[in-house]
């Protein structure tokens, strides 16, 4: 039996990468916003001073621009991206072993770039319990969200998200056209990000 | 880019389907229009995929509180950078390298530069060669100045000759051996037929090497 493909948006990917090539700098940072939470839970599991997290993922999107016309699209832009962040990283990680000042901070006992081994167990400077309790509220906010969503919507969100499904497949498994997988997927994320925006605004204090 | 072919898409719809790569160029071209101009359109493209990476792994809602903290920041970064245009080379090798140089660009004349490169350096290492063959003939000990006759070689006397042929050569007076003949019995005889008498014969012994 034929798997089904999961679809990784790297079609658009591509499109934001083209557009960025043209001088278009706000595709880039939909790229971005796309993929820093991803990059920064990468490093953090290579350094673990979190001031120094947000800088090497400063640094890794910024080398990527500089070095955006390389990207062939044969790789998935993520790959692409994360290899940037772990050459970042390390060369970071290089700086400050060199400097004695900095050594005692930031280091990390877990230099490897395994992005799904398991975390380490000292917490890292700014965990915080009110960073760890925002963080908590904001997936229970999306878990709940998730859990009141009518079932045809929680179907098709999770069989995309999670699953990894295209629209054709989801169509397929929901026996429903495509146009209602669109449409059910969107209305489900509407409702889970009306519940999520204003925590979210309440916890920077900003607005997009 | 899959074929969704949407008539009347909402533009949020549109934004939707596009964070799922799921839209028509056209449509996808329009999505971003709405990207660039709109900061709500912009706060819900980053909703979507900050509940969709949640929804995978709740460790990515660490920290997402400052997402625009960290873009803002990103933002004036970027604005010192170079634009970004570059024409896209087809069928090149993914490149993972990272440039910490500002943006490398390549000359227009890169091929015959190359082959400039080339013939310079097929040139030195000629000129390497061939000066190194050179050199070591110059370093290589010249004749050596004759200072003085190499010694002659030695000629050996007719007695040494002798020697050198016989291990002893007999120094024989003809007048002695006529006056033992003529008084053998007053000479005695070795076992070699040698008259041997009261006078001995001297032999000379080169010594030995």
């Amino acid at each position: 039996m034929k798997q089904p493909q999961a679809s990784t948006g790297n079609d658009s990917d591509l499109l934001l990468v083209e557009r960025t090539r043209a001088g278009d700098q706000r595709a880039y940072e939909l790229l971005v916003i796309k993929y820093q939470r991803r990059i920064q839970r990468l490093i953090r599991r290579m350094v673990r001073d979190v001031d120094l997290v947000d800088d090497i993922a400063q640094e890794t999107f910024i080398r990527a621009y500089r070095a955006l016309h390389q990207y062939r699209g044969e790789a998935q832009f993520y790959t692409w991206l994360y290899r940037i962040a772990v050459n970042t990283a390390k060369k970071f990680l290089l700086e400050f072993k060199h400097d004695p000042m900095a050594r005692q901070v930031s280091l990390s006992v877990n230099d490897e770039e395994d992005e799904t081994s398991a975390r380490l167990n000292e917490p890292i400077s700014d965990e915080t319990p009110e960073s760890i309790l925002a963080a908590k509220e904001i997936a229970t906010a999306v878990n709940a969200a998730m859990s009141a969503l009518p079932d045809d919507l929680r179907q098709a969100v999770t069989l995309r998200e999670i699953e990894g499904l295209t629209y054709e497949e989801i169509a397929a498994v929901m026996d429903c056209p495509i146009g209602t997988v669109r449409s059910r997927i969107f209305r489900a994320r509407e409702a889970i990000s009306a519940k999520v925006k204003p925590m979210l605004e309440h916890q920077s204090g900003k607005r997009w | 880019m899959n074929d969704m072919n949407p008539k009347n898409l909402d533009d949020n719809e549109k934004i939707s389907a596009l964070v799922d790569g799921q839209l028509s160029d056209d449509d996808a071209t329009q999505a971003m229009q709405a990207l660039a101009l709109d900061d709500q359109a912009l706060a819900r493209w980053h909703a979507y995929h900050l509940v969709g990476d949640v929804l995978r792994s709740q460790e990515l809602s660490w920290g997402c509180a400052k997402d625009v903290d960290f873009l803002t920041r990103l933002r004036s970064r970027l604005s010192d950078e170079s634009t970004c245009a570059v024409p896209v080379v087809e069928h090149a090798t993914p490149e993972m390298t990272v440039h910490s140089s500002a943006y490398p660009k390549e000359a227009a004349n890169d091929a015959s530069l190359r082959w400039r490169w080339a013939t310079g350096l097929a040139s030195l290492a000629l000129f390497v060669a061939l000066g190194w063959g050179m050199l070591a003939g110059m370093l290589a000990s010249p004749p050596p100045v004759q200072l003085a006759q190499p010694p002659l070689p030695v000629v050996p006397s007719q007695a040494s000759m002798a020697s050198d042929t016989t291990d002893a050569v007999l120094i024989r007076d003809p007048r002695l051996d006529q006056l033992l003949q003529a008084h053998r019995q007053f000479g005695g005889a070795s076992a070699l037929q040698i008259p041997s008498g009261f006078v001995r014969n001297a032999t000379f012994d080169r010594p030995s090497q």
